[in-house]
């Protein structure tokens, strides 16, 4: 039973990009507020012709949220332009790295032609390391001073 | 040999382990091979260092707890209750539960809208349970406690991810 942890060599395409929620820069924020409660998805990409302008998070619905914002205007109006973005033929590794430091919790999944492809989750990257563990180490002792001074029945 | 049970060190090839007696002879062992894999077996929640979380009463005004994440720049407040946790109220819960019609709900208390009794964990944890839990629960933050139950921070998963880069360069 060995590791496979490759976060240098797999790319973000092992790790299954989720399907992203896509919207066109002139769908109304109350309609994509209620798509994303329907969908329960954090975040959705805003494309024209598949190819990515911006992007709506939760984030930013909760910054409208705590101001009641005006619902009946463009979603191109609120999105963030030109967010950061990793490539299918990222690694793995990569892909963390950006994430870590700019603190986003996820990254649009674009190709060369920057199309979306996917949506790249912090919760993605957290299954990825729980399924390549082997499963014995979840058995192991929670706490250190569970250890036990002797042998069991010896 | 790193023991599995109580993670002492033991020569290679020992038979049991020096501190807590476990056979060490018929595990197949893995071998963790880089820096990453043996951080995340070895290392417990309390290397996170866990921030200390916002707490609210449960009967604030789900409005002010909005304002509270805004202004702090922080995805949860944990809902307490005479110093217990009783829920966790996210970015999450504002988008399902709030949505569009958070102008009408402002005055409700926040108990209404909270995520009631949230796993915690142990600071003695370690990190694999965090990933574990956040894993399989998809949540983004997990409230620790200590050894009373007493409230004590949260780890987020943006923390794990911290980690996990500070241990790959």
């Amino acid at each position: 039973m060995a590791f496979e942890l490759h976060l240098d060599t797999e790319t973000v395409e092992h790790v299954r990009p989720a399907p992203a929620l896509i919207v066109s820069p002139d769908a109304e924020l109350l309609e994509v507020m209620s798509l994303m409660r329907r969908d329960r998805m954090g975040c959705v990409l805003v494309c024209r012709d598949g190819v990515l302008e911006g992007l709506f998070t939760e984030r930013d619905a909760l910054g409208l949220m705590a101001v009641t914002a005006d619902w009946e205007v463009s979603i191109s109006r609120v999105m963030t332009r030109n967010p950061v973005t990793v490539l299918v033929s990222d690694t793995v590794g990569a892909a963390i790295q950006k994430m870590s430091q700019g603190g986003y919790r996820r990254l649009p999944v674009v190709d060369n032609h920057r199309r979306a492809v996917g949506l790249l989750k912090v919760s993605t990257i957290l299954d990825y390391l729980v399924q390549h563990f082997p499963a014995f180490v979840y058995n192991l002792p929670p706490n250190p001073h569970h250890a036990m001074q002797s042998r069991e029945g010896a | 040999m790193i023991c599995p049970y109580c993670t002492f060190s033991n020569i290679e090839g020992a038979d049991y382990c020096d501190r807590c007696g476990q056979g060490l002879s018929d595990l197949h062992l893995p071998s963790p091979l880089t820096k990453v894999e043996r951080s995340l077996l070895k290392d417990r929640v309390e290397v996170l260092d866990p921030k200390k979380p916002i707490t609210v009463p449960p009967d604030m005004p789900v409005s002010q707890v909005l304002q509270l994440l805004v202004e702090n720049g922080i995805g949860c407040v944990i809902v307490t209750d005479a110093g217990r946790t009783v829920g966790i109220f996210s970015e999450r819960d504002a988008l399902i539960k709030l949505n569009t019609a958070c102008g009408d709900l402002a005055d409700q208390p926040v108990s209404q809208f909270m995520t009631a009794n949230p796993q915690v964990l142990n600071s003695g944890a370690k990190i694999v349970f965090a990933v574990r839990a956040m894993s399989q629960g998809s949540y983004r933050h997990v409230p620790v406690v200590d050894e009373t139950n007493q409230l004590t921070g949260i780890v987020s998963a943006r923390d794990i991810l911290r980690y996990l880069t500070a241990r790959m360069q």
